[in-house]
């Protein structure tokens, strides 16, 4: 009986003296760099454990003495997180930041611009996508990195194509057209989507042949409301009008979403991101996607950028560490670990790889080849704002496309004026 | 408010003669009528006053500015600009008036069928405590939930839907959260649904005080059923009525989580009430001074109600009983 | 029984049906698969029921941390809350002084302010007291935000409380804080079980002060790792309604300890006067 005590005394001491002994190298010299994003939402944490439990360990272990903290927060409440904690200088020294919300923050002074910050900026820079890359821009100066991209293409349950009667996805406007009469009378609308900001919006636009801005993003008059980007909207309207498109677009909160509606046979087709694959395979596992180009208008297929940018705040005490870091995002390992569940890699030199390990990715790396970032300016946020409550009236044929746009761009002008 | 408070209970204060009166004056005084007061009110005003107060005041300095979040940029005096804004601004009063039609559409409700179920659970029965935690329920679960709960029943596939158009035999799906007036509706039913038990809580507790011999009396004098409750009922309820309704309409104007979840203000911005359009200007589009403004605005609007409420309420000489109610 | 007091259990009876009709969907769809969740038309039982929702929550990630952290909090946060407004609420009740009104008034302002816009000063705050990142920063702001409305609302019971036991006391040479202590608590027990259940609730629930200062995952609470939950790409129903059913079930608790208090606290002060 008494050995007991003396055998666990032992034990403790021993284990005492060999923490004691790990701990003293890691005291002197161990950085902490923690990192805010928002990988592993909805329940679905693929991302969140490749992070987790490959990438930092590795990572961590080819840099001894700097450790990585990821800090997972909830998506719709990082972009408030920031906020508060940017006012009180207690931000992380890294961010996950969606591409849109970089030159807002650049613009509050709290990211660190890495075309500075880098002496090798330029070799990472190169080798990403021209359009990706462009979303860091600020000023003249990049505040961050591409971290991984996306775009939307048109995905399209089969199943309801056949009840159509159409083998092929619709490839352009025209077909598009044709495949919503088809389907009249059917309990299948022919599209949909989750809102009229730019993320839904302008690859119909773009395709279309329309544009946005002009390239200098000083203008949105005359761009915006020119007629190939009002026929491109009046397209959409019309089949809302006809009712094939279901009021989920003009922000019908209890519509069906496009994730469940697209599996369940209510909409034929949608346009959306390469993350769906596996929430599909999850929840509808007896539902096969089919991935096929943005339909061509005469803008030709012309999709949206997505995705998130790395960036290092101003609040870092270990910018040095912190840089590594962003390197190691760079990096064929983390770009290919990350591709594996679903997040698209910035680096065309890997996309050949990608395409191996998930061969449904290839129509979303076509798609990129010819997709347009939105609008890289700090008050890009309330773009979105001024295009759903001016569009909505003319999906409800209150006032005319052409009307709805021509509002929508003279609110957008002040905030192009001076973002460059 | 502190009408509300005085109205209450006014009377007892003066049973209690002020124990300090007959001691000697001066300083001595002074110190006995502020040291024991201070001493009970001190700690928790004093975390009330930094932690609240001081965080208040901020704000409302914040809504004077072109305010900068970061600390160090410099941020331009604007005076009153912001509140001329908010006043030339035609989506602050489309969310104006949306906090208000909810606020009117669900207070009254709340009240009528918060006090009419009280007045079933009143008598002592084997299933009231049954009932009372049936009631109280929804107030339990969070807004956050519960707002998710009424998207889903009054989604175009929801129950609410399922049930109009099955057993109702109304062949038309509505979509309730696509539209203005019909997304207010599931907002208010919500608020509604919500808040019976909370008020329901405070009225049985109010009508346990109905003074019994008033009652018998009544009965006597024959009075009826309609008679007596407002003869006697009414007056010995009323400061709870007062208590109810001056809470419900800061929580009207203050409607935001059930907004936010339900329809995120749209479509098309519709459905945006006062909090959600702050929040987006204060967070969205950080756009601080503006937000602050609007909090200042609000925070006036409901402190004028309060005021007039117990204007319009206080009728002291009619409700000699409410005071004896709730002594 | 008569046909009135049917009638009244009838009506009764109706009402609480639709009060819990929508817990009891919510708690269905806890036990059902997402690919069954928007089945038309809904199912009421849940076929084929599973599991899966629950041990995803229960087995994944450290919701039984978070739920002994918002433990910790909520229960540390209402002890303190209840105490302070109590001692405020005497303070007001059994003494004049002048300026008492304008105190009092002050208050309810706090009441009234949407506390939304108080969140980056009081980060602010928070960070000068060192207190960022740590539950002492959600326990000091969740009390100062509960002080307002209990104060209000205990205030009225003590000044219901009868003056005669507190002169009695007086004369036997009880100090202040005696006859507070051993004398009007005692007595508002009730009315301290109804702040209790109202401030529980509120610091159980409180999320936009918690995501504001909580970083570290170690730290976080239930609110917060319910929203982690909610995807922007298509929510799964099932999942969130399980975990609220779980954070639901403590407040249940709470309010089934205290609610027969709950009534008699609110009357007390009609049944002494």
């Amino acid at each position: 009986m008494t050995i007991y005590p003396t055998r666990r005394g032992a034990l403790l001491s021993l284990v005492a003296g060999a923490a004691l002994f790990a701990a003293l190298p890691a005291l002197a010299e161990d950085v902490t760099v923690t990192f805010w994003g928002a990988y592993g939402n909805g329940g679905n944490s693929t991302q969140q454990d490749a992070l987790n439990s490959t990438l930092i360990p590795a990572f961590e272990a080819a840099h001894p003495g700097i450790k990585i903290k990821y800090v997972d927060v909830p998506y719709d409440s990082l972009l408030q997180k920031l906020t508060t904690s940017a006012a009180g200088g207690e931000l992380p020294d890294l961010v996950r930041a969606d591409l849109g919300w970089v030159p807002q923050f650049a613009d509050l002074g709290v990211l660190v611009a890495l075309s500075d910050a880098m002496p090798d900026f330029q070799t990472f820079a190169d080798a990403t996508y021209p359009g990706t890359l462009a979303t860091n821009l600020y000023k003249g100066k990049y505040y961050g990195l591409p971290l991984d991209t996306n775009t939307r293409v048109l995905v399209v349950n089969q199943a309801a194509l056949d009840q159509a009667g159409v083998s092929a996805p619709p490839a352009s406007f025209d077909e598009l057209k044709a495949l919503a009469e088809k389907l009249k009378g059917t309990d299948i609308q022919v599209f949909a989507d989750g809102g009229l900001g730019g993320w839904n919006l302008f690859p119909w636009i773009w395709s279309g042949g329309g544009n946005v801005t002009d390239a200098e993003l000083t203008k949105a008059s005359g761009y915006l409301d020119s007629p190939e980007s009002v026929a491109a909207v009046q397209m959409l309207v019309d089949l809302y009008a006809a009712g094939q498109i279901p009021n989920l677009i003009i922000g019908n909160q209890g519509a069906t979403g496009t994730s469940d509606g697209l599996p369940s046979e209510n909409y034929a087709t949608i346009l959306d991101g390469p993350w769906m694959a596996g929430i599909w395979a999850e929840q509808y596992p007896d539902f096969t996607p089919v991935y096929a180009p943005v339909p061509a208008g005469p803008g030709g297929s012309v999709s949206v950028v997505g995705g998130e940018d790395i960036v290092l705040t101003t609040a870092s005490k270990n910018q040095e560490a912190a840089l590594e870091f962003i390197r190691f995002t760079q990096s064929e390992q983390f770009q290919i670990e990350m591709a594996k569940t679903g997040q698209m890699t910035v680096i065309p030199a890997f996309a050949d790889k990608q395409a191996e390990i998930l061969p449904f990715l290839a129509p979303f790396a076509e798609q990129l080849k010819t997709a347009k970032s939105r609008l890289a300016i700090p008050g890009s946020s309330k773009v979105d704002g001024i295009l759903n409550a001016e569009l909505v009236p003319a999906f409800e044929g209150k006032v005319s496309v052409q009307e709805a746009l021509t509002n929508a761009a003279a609110q957008i002008d002040p905030l192009l004026s001076g973002a460059l | 408010m502190t009408d509300l408070v005085r109205d209450a209970s006014g009377p007892k204060l003066a049973r209690h003669p002020q124990r300090v009166s007959r001691q000697a004056g001066g300083a001595m005084k002074l110190w006995r009528t502020w040291l024991p007061p201070a001493l009970f009110i001190a700690p928790g005003f004093l975390i009330f006053l930094v932690c609240i107060v001081y965080p208040m005041l901020q704000a409302a300095q914040m809504s004077l500015f072109d305010w900068k979040l970061v600390a160090g940029a410099t941020s331009n005096f604007l005076g009153f600009d912001n509140y001329i804004r908010a006043f030339n601004d035609p989506r602050f009063w489309l969310a104006l008036s949306n906090s208000g039609i909810y606020m009117a559409f669900t207070v009254p409700p709340q009240i009528i069928l918060g006090l009419g179920v009280a007045l079933l659970l009143k008598d002592k029965s084997p299933a009231q405590p049954l009932f009372r935690v049936l009631y109280y329920l929804p107030v339990v679960t969070s807004w956050v939930v519960v707002s998710l709960l009424f998207k889903y029943l009054f989604a175009d596939r929801g129950l609410i839907n399922f049930a109009l158009d099955d057993l109702l035999g109304a062949t038309d799906k509505i979509s309730w959260l696509a539209d203005r007036w019909t997304a207010l509706v599931a907002i208010c039913a919500l608020g509604v649904w919500k808040g019976i038990g909370w008020s329901m809580m405070i009225f049985l507790a109010a009508l346990q005080g109905v003074p019994k011999e008033l009652e018998e009396a009544a009965v006597i004098d024959g009075a009826n059923r309609w008679q007596r409750f407002l003869a006697v009922t009414v007056p010995a309820i009323w400061p709870a009525t007062i208590f109810v309704t001056i809470m419900l309409v800061i929580g009207g104007f203050n409607v935001f989580a059930s907004v936010l979840v339900m329809t995120n203000g749209g479509p098309g911005g519709a459905t945006e009430v006062l909090l959600t359009y702050m929040y987006r200007q204060a967070f969205e589009f950080l756009d601080f001074g503006y937000g602050s403004a609007l909090a200042v605005i609000l925070t006036l609007i409901v402190f004028a109600l309060s005021a007039l409420q117990l204007t319009l309420f206080r009728n002291p000489e009619a409700t000699p009983s409410a005071r004896r109610a709730v002594r | 029984m008569s046909p009135a007091r049917s009638l009244r259990l009838v009506a009764l009876a109706f009402g609480a049906l639709l009060m819990v009709t929508p817990f009891l969907y919510m708690l269905s769809t806890s036990f059902k698969g997402q690919q069954y969740v928007l089945k038309l038309p809904p199912q009421f039982i849940p076929d084929p029921p599973t599991l899966s929702n629950y041990e995803r929550i229960l087995l994944r990630g450290d919701f039984g941390h978070y739920f002994v952290n918002s433990l910790l909090v909520a229960v540390t946060s209402t002890a303190l809350a209840v105490l302070l407004s109590a001692m405020m609420a005497y303070g007001f009740a059994r003494y004049r002084f002048p300026g008492r009104e304008l105190l009092f008034r002050l208050l309810l302002l706090g009441l009234m302010i949407p506390a939304m816009m108080l969140i980056v000063p009081q980060f602010l705050l928070a960070k000068w007291f060192g207190v960022l990142d740590s539950l002492p920063g959600l326990i000091i702001f969740y009390v100062a935000g509960n002080l307002a409305l209990n104060t209000f609302l205990l205030r009225g019971f003590f000044e219901a409380l009868p003056g005669e036991l507190d002169q009695a006391m007086q004369i036997d040479g009880a100090g202040h804080w005696r006859r507070f202590w051993s004398l009007a608590l005692p007595l508002a027990r009730p009315a301290l079980a109804t702040a209790t259940i109202f401030t529980f609730l509120a610091t159980w629930d409180e999320f936009a002060w918690a995501l504001t200062i909580i970083t570290t995952p170690e730290n976080q609470t239930l609110p917060i790792a319910i929203a982690l939950l909610l995807g922007p790409k298509g929510t799964q129903w099932g999942l969130v309604f399980a975990a609220s059913i779980i954070a639901i079930l403590p407040v249940i608790a709470v309010f089934l300890t205290f609610q027969r208090h709950f009534v008699q606290g609110l009357t007390a002060g009609s049944v002494k006067g």
